[in-house]
Order: C-alpha cells, then sequence, then structure tokens
C-alpha cells in the first residue's frame, strides 16, 4: 500500500470530525443563546476550552520545536491577537444568535469571513487573488443578500 | 438591516482578520503553539469580561452545559482541522471540506430546533457553502505570478 494511500483516510477522517464538531458548535450556541448572555457564554466557553488546552500545553512542552526568541516573540504576539480577535468574533456570533438571527442563517453567514481574509491578504500582504476567489467573492455578496432576505 | 444581521456581520469582520494573523502567527511557530497562545488570550478576554461585564449567574443546566459544549467543540474542532492539514492532507481540498460544516449546522437546526428556512434562505446557505469553499481555494501559481 502505498503512502499516500496510507494517509487519505486519516486527514479525511480528521477533516470530518471537524465538520461534526464545528456543526455541532453552530447548534449548541444556538441552545446557549436562550438562556445565557454573551458575557456568560464567552465565560464557560473559555471553561470547555480548557481541557484542550492543557492537552496542546502539554504536547508543546513535550514536542515543539524551539523557535529563535525573536521569530517567536513575533508569532506568539501574532497568534495571541488571532485570540483576542477570535474571542470578539464569537461574542459577536453570539450576540447574533442571542438578538434573534438563526443557528440555520447565521452559521452559513459567519462561514463566509474568508471574503474578509482574502481582501485583507490583497490589500496587506500583496497576495494576488486567482478567477476561483474572485467568483467566490462575488458569491459571497449573493449569499448574504439571500440569507438576510 | 436585521439587528442579528449587523453582529454576524461584526464576526465575519473578526474571524476574518483572524486569518491573516494566523497566517503570521504560524510563519514563526509551530501551528500548536500558536493554537495555546490563542486560547491564552481567550483566558484572558474572559478575564476581561469577568471583570468588566459584571456577568449575573442562575442559569438552567441546559444553557450552561450548552455554552461549555460550545466552548469544547469549536476548540477541538480547531484542532483537528490543524490534524488534518498535518495527515498528509492538501490544504485547498481540506479547507473546502471542512467548510461544509454550516450544512450540518442547518440541517440540525431545521430537524432539532424547528427552525423554518425560506427557498430563498435555502439558496443563500448552498451559495454560502460555495463561496466558502472558492474563497478557501490557494490561487493557482499561473494567478499569483
Amino acid at each position: 500500500m502505498s503512502a499516500e494511500k496510507r494517509t487519505r483516510p486519516l486527514w479525511l477522517l480528521w477533516s470530518i470530525a471537524t465538520i461534526v464538531l464545528w456543526g455541532l458548535w453552530g447548534l449548541v450556541s444556538k441552545v446557549a443563546s436562550n438562556g445565557v448572555d454573551v458575557y456568560v457564554n464567552q465565560l464557560l466557553y473559555t471553561v470547555g476550552l480548557a481541557p484542550l488546552m492543557v492537552f496542546v500545553g502539554w504536547k508543546v512542552y513535550k514536542h515543539s520545536p524551539r523557535e529563535d526568541a525573536k521569530a517567536r516573540r513575533k508569532g506568539v504576539f501574532w497568534a495571541f491577537l488571532t485570540g483576542i480577535l477570535g474571542g470578539l468574533g464569537n461574542l459577536a456570533f453570539f450576540q447574533a444568535l442571542v438578538k434573534g438571527g438563526e443557528a440555520s442563517i447565521v452559521s452559513p453567514v459567519t462561514a463566509l469571513f474568508p471574503m474578509v481574509t482574502v481582501l485583507l491578504a490583497v490589500i496587506f500582504l500583496r497576495e494576488r487573488l486567482g478567477r476561483t476567489q474572485w467568483v467566490g467573492l462575488a458569491l459571497a455578496f449573493v449569499a448574504i443578500y439571500l440569507l438576510s432576505a | 438591516m436585521h439587528i442579528w444581521l449587523r453582529f454576524a456581520a461584526l464576526a465575519l469582520v473578526f474571524w476574518g482578520i483572524t486569518g491573516v494573523t494566523q497566517k503570521l502567527s504560524t510563519n514563526s511557530i509551530s501551528s500548536e503553539r500558536s493554537f495555546l497562545w490563542f486560547c491564552w488570550a481567550m483566558v484572558a478576554l474572559s478575564a476581561a469580561v469577568l471583570v468588566v461585564a459584571h456577568p449575573h449567574w442562575g442559569l438552567g443546566a441546559l444553557v450552561v452545559w450548552s455554552s461549555i459544549a460550545g466552548g469544547a467543540l469549536n476548540g477541538l474542532g480547531a484542532w483537528t482541522s490543524f490534524r488534518a492539514l498535518e495527515s498528509g492532507g492538501k490544504a485547498s481540498i481540506v479547507i473546502s471540506l471542512i467548510s461544509l460544516y454550516p450544512l450540518l449546522t442547518v440541517g440540525l437546526a431545521v430537524v432539532l430546533l424547528g427552525e423554518p428556512l425560506t427557498w430563498m434562505q435555502m439558496a443563500g446557505a448552498v451559495v454560502a457553502i460555495a463561496a466558502a469553499i472558492l474563497l478557501s481555494l490557494e490561487a493557482s501559481p499561473k494567478a499569483e505570478a
């Protein structure tokens, strides 16, 4: 059996696990939004994240490569900023559900966040877009219009 | 514009920016160390919420466990997505595949929560997922040249 054949089921399995986990996350968030405000949700959300944080912290301690100090400082800064922005995004996502947004609408709308990433990458990282991404960007605007109708 | 849509758009912007900052982070450190510091930022944000917002308690068990499960499911999902990429999956395929996750949320919300969907919204959900997949695809070297 080739290496590719051996590894394919594994990445497919992890990908399917991601779909299930994130798909369920949208559902339980809607259930929670019927009784929890955004601030309490953020606190409880972090409680839910804690076991994974301990596990990943242990893995980093045991196995992570030792990066150059300057590169590490830079990487940690951006990672921390990612967490703050991600958390603010979570607060906004949850508030959308609290304010009456249906999980079946809010989830697809917020899943369009790569459109912002793509635009920022073009502006700040000077990346160039392929034709498929331009089509994706156009479809994203159509989707927002249809979902908010 | 619906008030919920404004918040959804805000989430879209915040998460969209994380796409760039995450890339800048993993250019310098491992994805696991990056994820760990992402979690530390969540802890810091929660501490700020605790100090500033004075949240009120006295909640039902279902909503409490749903909130906790939200954190666990979202965090685990981020971790499994890294594992998928590290297990040899091509980024363009893995990211396109996991962009399908709203389909599950839509299906479960309609079936379990009884959320109504108009034909336009159903079309919108499908178009949104197609858009997310197309946006997640890497530009070909020809397009980047």
